[in-house]
């Protein structure tokens, strides 16, 4: 039988990477409270990916383990990626070419509703509303 | 491949020719069951991405109402409770019964840890009126923080988003203690040893993604 | 059952007790459960397409009202598409052959596959519970905000196809690490039978796409019990979201079916024509590429659902690209015939059968992926002609052949070849002449799910129903000589097709509980004709197999 040696991850890099992984979780709570403008929301995804990453490969020794689980995780985040991306396509763009009417069903409730507090009179109501 | 049958320990399973092809096939397979968690998780990534692009300034309002102190503790009970299977593992690879008990307790502990911190959180936000759809209804002061102004369209959306997101999240944890509750008795039993011990290294797996999971779930929801 | 073994241990006759049945791990049984129960829903969803065909027969009422025939073509198309498309050709034939033409004792987890059975079964018992409950009429694809404003029978159908899902995810999980792992020594990659690539292929998609209907159908629970407001546009949540999420699990889904059949036919075509697989690798490949592409193309059936332009172009253009593979393997299953010495046995009929019909799908598809030709066309019945096309005319012609190929190896008996013959002649002329004239009426503005419908389009409803009835007898009867088989069928030799794959040279008829009596050493390619004379030496056929091949 052939017996490839599991790998076995020593306490002291398991504690290393814990100690990093609660460090980083202060750092972003921290960072957090700033206000870095446009970078706060980068900075908390950029540590939470390298929090993940610690997990994924020391944790879960992915490092070390068959190559061929390292290219199903991989497929896995990919497919994910499709999702999130096609479905931004759409939803990033919606209207642009403007054949549909702008914000959602609710938005108009509620511009109607605006109207009809500044207007109570329906006939009014009607006069004003803007074909949107 | 010759000697199939010839010793064959309890744990090997017929079909299998060797120990090592059972264990391969096994994590192999945890790992495909993993990357169907994660899609299954993907779905509340998208709903969430698309209503932030969508309604940006109201996702970063209501993320005032959730409290990051409670966040990031339970963060950090998960991550310690990662650790504790990590370790677990390698004293299963060791051949270190106590070690490995005692680890998987602490686990379990960790992950019970959660759950209540979570159900503290939850019924504080249930207690004004911050429920997930219909019953949504914002109201009451209390800690200085005026609950009626976050009752601002698209809010609900948010709020739906958090419960299930992490209501998916918490039944994840509540799963993984009854994983542990078993694996801890098979090893009270003696049944892993460094030549055995797929059970452990599976639901180690499982817990990690868990893990992985919240790792996201805390900035998007608590923090950004 | 037991005598056609002429005394020899084989998976049907080692232990009869109804418990060894119904607790079995045993792949080639547990694929036997799985046969039964899908057939049971192919004729409840048949049935149901039959009372619809007649319900259209003429404008107006015929014999059921607006309401059920509403119910009627929903729970047709859940039935059809949830419980028997998607677990026929992977569950049944997958599950029977996969691990035989492996040279595996069994999948890599048995008990995993026994729970994924139950788990179906489940599943599709909650789905129909909805017949009982009535009130799902708004199509198979229970978009919003329509699902979520009527009834509670969606209540069923989702969690039915939710947990038949977790089925589906098990399978693929199981089948993924069984080709992988299980493997017999010498089975190289690209060694492996076509039927094992595809397999393989479905595998990944039902792996990656299931989980996403799962949440899918959470949220959409969800929204109709706690009104979450994600899906429903009334309280600020988007429909377009929910046709996103339902198409990104369901479009690769077609090709959970399709692929399948792909593997189905290639195996088919290698055997019949006695001739190695022409351009093999590529063969094998485009069933990946397949899996992969199908994935990002679920928008274009949202062209008119008003996503914007920019994804709208996008999809239509990767959908183009989903023809390159697929041509790559019409184009060398037609070389593979040239160039070999074709036999016309009854599932050779079905994969000729299925090369005419499934083309005409495909090409439809590329039609309909084309943005300006969709707009007119979508939500019509040239869509539905389309759809059938592929799927009946793709997926349940080659599982027909696929069936017809694998009947003797299942039970050790032959069926009546000259009743074969003409019930395959029956199935293609009814097929044709169900859907057909529905690709013209279709064109010509007849709207699909509609109740009433002009005078005009009459003839080719007329057609169509028609049709339909020469399809169920030719149905019918295949299950009648089928069935006729197992009391009176001929007894089957170890390898009555010649063909060259392990379930048919290494193994008895019908197979050994455990598979193979001492685990095979592959040596050469799963259609290596020219390698493999000696083979038939026992087998039937075994000078027009020597003649044939150069």
């Amino acid at each position: 039988m052939s017996h490839a040696e599991h790998h076995i991850s020593s306490i002291k890099m398991l504690s290393i990477v814990f100690g990093g992984l609660v460090f980083l979780t202060v750092a972003t709570v921290l960072t957090a409270q700033l206000d870095l403008g446009g970078l706060n929301v980068p900075l908390a995804m950029a540590i939470a990916v390298t929090k993940a990453s610690l997990v994924v490969v020391i944790f879960m020794a992915l490092k070390w383990d068959n190559k061929v689980n390292a290219v199903i995780f991989g497929i896995g985040l990919l497919f994910v990626a499709v999702f999130i991306s096609f479905t931004l396509l759409d939803t990033l763009f919606r209207g642009d070419l403007s054949n549909t009417t702008e914000g959602t069903i609710q938005d108009q409730t509620l511009e109607e509703e605006a109207l009809k507090s500044r207007e109570p009179d329906a006939a009014a109501l009607e006069f004003n509303q803007i074909p949107q | 491949m010759a000697n199939a049958h010839s010793d064959h320990p309890a744990h090997l399973q017929h079909h299998f020719v060797s120990s090592e092809q059972q264990f391969d096939a096994a994590k192999m397979g945890m790992w495909l069951f993993l990357v169907t968690e994660i899609l299954l998780f993907s779905g509340m990534f998208v709903a969430y991405i698309v209503y932030r692009t969508w309604h940006p300034e109201v996702f970063a309002h209501s993320a005032e109402l959730l409290d990051p102190f409670m966040g990031g503790l339970n963060t950090i009970v998960l991550l310690a409770s990662s650790f504790t299977v990590a370790l677990g593992i390698h004293y299963a690879q060791k051949d270190n019964k106590k070690g490995l008990v005692i680890n998987l307790i602490l686990t379990f502990l960790f992950a019970l840890t959660f759950l209540v911190v979570k159900y503290f959180e939850y019924t504080a936000k249930f207690e004004h009126g911050v429920f997930p759809g219909a019953a949504f209804d914002p109201h009451g002061v209390s800690h200085g923080v005026d609950y009626a102004l976050y009752n601002i369209p698209y809010a609900r959306q948010f709020f739906s988003i958090y419960f299930v997101m992490t209501g998916i999240h918490g039944f994840h944890v509540l799963v993984g203690m009854g994983l542990f509750t078993w694996i801890t008795i098979r090893a009270l039993k003696g049944e892993f040893s460094s030549a055995y011990y797929t059970p452990v290294e599976n639901c180690g797996l499982y817990w990690h993604l868990v893990d992985i999971i919240w790792i996201f779930l805390f900035p998007l929801l608590y923090l950004i | 059952m037991s005598e056609s073994a002429s005394g020899t241990i084989n998976y049907l006759n080692h232990d009869k007790s109804i418990k060894s049945w119904l607790l079995t791990l045993d792949h080639k049984r547990i694929g036997i459960m799985y046969l039964i129960a899908v057939s049971l829903a192919f004729l409840a969803g048949g049935i149901l397409a039959i009372l619809v065909r007649i319900e259209l027969m003429a404008p107006g009422e015929t014999i059921m009202s607006a309401d059920a025939y509403n119910q009627s073509f929903t729970l047709h198309a859940v039935l059809m598409i949830f419980t028997f498309i998607i677990p026929a050709v992977p569950a049944v034939m997958g599950n029977f052959v996969l691990p035989l033409q492996i040279g595996a004792k069994d999948v890599a987890f048995p008990r995993l596959n026994l729970a994924s059975f139950y788990i179906y079964v489940l599943g599709a018992v909650i789905a129909m519970a909805a017949l009982l409950v009535g009130r799902i009429d708004g199509g198979w694809t229970f978009y919003t905000p329509y699902s979520t404003s009527v009834g509670d029978g969606i209540l069923f159908v989702t969690t039915g196809v939710f947990v038949m899902g977790f089925s589906s995810i098990l399978t693929g999980l199981n089948f993924i690490v069984t080709v992988h792992k299980m493997r017999a020594p010498g089975l190289t990659w690209n060694r492996l039978p076509l039927f094992i690539w595809s397999i393989y292929a479905t595998a990944i998609v039902q792996v990656l796409a299931t989980p996403v209907i799962g949440i899918t159908m959470l949220l959409l629970f969800l929204e109709k019990f706690m009104h979450i407001g994600i899906f429903d546009p009334a309280l600020g949540g988007d429909p377009v979201l929910f046709q996103h999420f339902f198409w990104f699990y369901s479009h690769p889904a077609v090709y959970i079916m399709i692929l399948p059949a792909f593997g189905i036919i290639s195996d088919l075509m290698g055997t019949f024509s006695r001739h190695q697989v022409s351009g093999y690798k590529f063969v094998a490949l485009s069933s990946v590429a397949i899996a992969f592409l199908g994935f990002l193309v679920w928008g274009h059936h949202m062209f008119v659902s008003g996503q914007s332009a920019t994804s709208s172009v996008v999809f239509s253009l990767i959908t183009y690209l989903i023809g390159i593979p697929t041509g790559v393997k019409v184009i060398n299953w037609v070389s593979t015939m040239y160039r070999g010495s074709v036999q016309l046995k009854t599932p050779m009929l079905y994969a000729i059968a299925f090369l005419f019909t499934f083309s005409i799908g495909g090409f439809t598809g590329i039609m309909l992926g084309v943005l300006a030709i969709d707009i007119h066309l979508h939500d019509t019945y040239f869509v539905v002609a389309h759809f059938h096309y592929v799927m009946m005319g793709g997926n349940v012609i080659a599982a027909l052949g696929g069936l017809h190929y694998w009947w003797p190896k299942i039970t050790g008996k032959m069926f009546n070849e000259k009743l074969g013959k003409i019930a395959a002649g029956l199935v293609f002329f009814g097929f044709n002449l169900t859907f057909f004239p529905q690709f013209i009426m279709g064109a010509q503005g007849m709207p699909r799910r509609y109740y009433d419908y002009l005078p005009e389009f009459q003839g080719y409803h007329l057609l169509s129903t028609y049709g339909s009835w020469v399809l169920a007898a030719g149905l019918f009867l295949i299950l009648g000589y089928l069935l006729a088989s197992l009391i009176n069928g001929k007894k089957a030799g170890l390898n009555p097709w010649g063909a060259l794959t392990l379930e048919w040279t290494h193994t008895t008829t019908p197979p050994h509980p455990h598979n193979f009596l001492e685990t095979p050493i592959v040596t050469r390619g799963a259609y290596d004709f020219h390698l493999a004379k000696e083979l038939f030496a026992t087998g039937e056929e075994v000078s027009e197999v020597v003649t044939s091949t150069h």
